[in-house]
């Protein structure tokens, strides 16, 4: 077994150096511990390492791999490091939510996804930075800081998979868990330039993630490529009869899905949702037309696509959001209101003053957006739009109502109840990333990646690494 | 048709926001109330333009389905022919079939 270790791979380069004896679990997850200790203390993407437990999980994961025969240890996560998200329950690791509320709960049981991975031979690195209860935005008044963009520690991750982001673009794991409920998987990934993926509700188990708001709340992969997402996603996608929400489809092998070609996909470009609804960069705009020829000379055949305003989508996602993220905390809201950060209390209390009649409006109004949504992808495999108006903006910059005050492209794909990935889809002139967005119909997850993946390929973005 | 005229949710000032806090059992400082005042109008303004204009009738938003019942054993018969209410000794249940409970957010196909 070979011990050196490159310093950036993506999931799907690890796991074939693995299976191919050319890389030791043990020797990977010791580098990467070595290279949290060294840079995290700029990022902050963790709030807790694992070390003595991510190591004896290698060491069982190389043994495993030494046991087995040539290219038949059976999974493709063996002795992968990755790092969840601070609301994924961890049995007998603190699980925080990034809130003093948490500071001492430690989970009896992991969350489904986790035991997922795990059960599969991926080693935890340890628990990851989030906005407090994955809402808000970065806040001074936690016990941890936020995390920082590692193209720019100046500039704002995104959220609320704040470290997951930047773990991931840093190359601190070779892929993270984050939840999206109204663009926390996605924003990140823009901004910090790597992949994630919001899937169709119902396809990857939400029990033991601690709740947002359940209506729009799911659990999902980030990771540097869409291959590698997809990867996570062959272990993570399955019914749970323990999640509610959750569907027994027939399964698919993402990975082995991603790979024909595009050609003759019908591609839509939502275009006036960054021409007028977000009105994008010059940066960006170019970036989305570049993003259209490419999708021609890959094959695909594309046009313009229409969508109900973003702001429609919005309004929906803002008030479930608000409503059922109070209901979550209100018990702990009066009693310890002042434990909870100020971002985190302007974003929720608001709920309390909502009617029931307007939360049922609201949930009204979704299936309406749902039906029109559906609508397009008679006519489109997929739509392509860009989740943000311009790159990472500065952490300085970010105001604590922002939830409120500006309409997220990415809301669109939660209220839709539509798989949605985003991937780096370009550089600005300086050199920061700028996110891709690619939505399929319900149960189209494997079509998203398949097109993000081919998109990296044709594009060369996955070259390019922050300078740490 | 219904909801269309419904009027729409008031910007409320600062005291009748202190009402509906009060209501809420919630105890805030002056900081604090001022920072829910600012989110409360914006929530506000989201929820006065959000279309009303549904009918009685369609009202799938809060629907959902139980799952199926599990089997009933037949009756069991006796000799002469004649049905028993006492039931045969139980079988093992089948397990729930949860994958036909969505909650209102999960419907993902389309009403015509």
């Amino acid at each position: 077994m070979k011990s050196n270790v490159r310093p950036f791979l993506s999931l799907a380069d690890a796991a074939r150096l693995i299976g191919s004896r050319q890389l030791s679990p043990v020797e990977l997850t010791r580098a990467l511990l070595k290279r949290i200790e060294t840079i995290d203390p700029k990022v902050n993407a963790f709030l807790l390492v694992t070390g003595q437990r991510a190591m004896a999980a290698a060491r069982a994961a190389e043994k495993t791999l030494m046991a087995s025969r040539a290219t038949d240890h059976g999974s493709k996560l063996l002795g992968i490091p990755l790092a969840f998200k601070d609301i994924y329950e961890t049995a007998g690791v603190r699980t925080t939510a990034h809130s003093r509320i948490l500071i001492d709960n430690v989970p009896k049981r992991d969350a489904e996804t986790v035991r997922r991975l795990r059960e599969a031979g991926a080693v935890m690195l340890g628990k990851l930075a989030t906005h407090e209860f994955a809402i808000g935005g970065p806040a001074t008044d936690l016990p941890w800081p936020p995390a920082r963009n590692p193209w720019d520690l100046r500039r704002f991750t995104g959220g609320s998979s704040s470290g997951s982001g930047a773990a991931v673009a840093a190359g601190l794991a070779l892929g993270a868990l984050g939840s999206d409920t109204g663009g926390s998987i996605r924003l990140p990934a823009a901004y910090c330039g790597i992949a994630g993926l919001k899937p169709t509700p119902g396809l990857v188990s939400r029990r033991g993630v601690i709740p947002l708001a359940p209506s729009l709340d799911t659990a999902g992969p980030m990771a540097w490529t869409a291959e590698d997402c997809a990867i996570l996603m062959d272990v993570l996608a399955g019914h749970d009869p323990a999640d509610p929400a959750s569907v027994a489809v027939p399964p698919t092998e993402f990975a082995r899905a991603i790979e024909p070609s595009l050609k003759g996909l019908r591609v839509g470009m939502l275009r006036r949702f960054y021409e007028e609804d977000v009105p994008a960069s010059p940066a960006t705009l170019k970036m989305m037309a570049n993003a259209a020829r490419v999708f021609k000379d890959l094959g695909c055949i594309v046009r313009d696509a229409v969508l109900p305003p973003v702001r429609d989508y919005n309004g929906v996602g803002r008030i479930i959001i608000s409503a059922e993220a109070y209901a979550m905390h209100e018990a702990t809201l009066k009693t310890r209101l002042s434990d909870y950060s100020r971002v985190f209390r302007i974003r929720v209390l608001a709920g309390a003053l909502i009617r029931a009649a307007d939360y049922i409006a609201a949930q009204r109004r979704r299936t309406d957006l749902i039906a029109a949504t559906a609508e397009p992808f008679r006519k489109f495999d997929v739509l392509v739009c860009a989740p943000t108006a311009d790159a990472a903006p500065l952490l300085s910059e970010q105001r604590p109502d922002e939830g409120f005050s500006r309409p997220f492209v990415t809301t669109v794909a939660n209220v839709a109840a539509v798989p949605s990935l985003v991937v780096c889809g370009g550089f600005t002139d300086t050199g920061l990333p700028l996110g891709l967005e690619i939505m399929g119909p319900a149960w189209g997850d494997a079509t998203v990646l398949r097109v993000g993946h081919h998109y990296e390929q044709a594009t060369g973005t996955r070259d390019r690494r922050p300078q740490l | 048709m219904a909801g269309s005229s419904v009027p729409p949710v008031s910007l409320a000032s600062p005291a009748e926001i202190q009402s509906l806090v009060t209501r809420a059992g919630l105890m805030l400082n002056p900081g604090q109330m001022a920072d829910l005042v600012l989110a409360w109008r914006q929530v506000a303004a989201l929820i006065a333009e959000m279309p009303r204009d549904r009918g009685f009738e369609d009202d799938m938003a809060l629907a959902f389905r139980l799952p199926p019942p599990a089997p009933t054993p037949p009756p069991t018969l006796l000799p002469h022919g004649e049905a028993t209410d006492n039931p045969a000794p139980p079988r093992k249940r089948a397990p729930p079939k949860t994958a036909a409970v969505r909650t209102a957010g999960t419907r993902t196909t389309p009403r015509s």
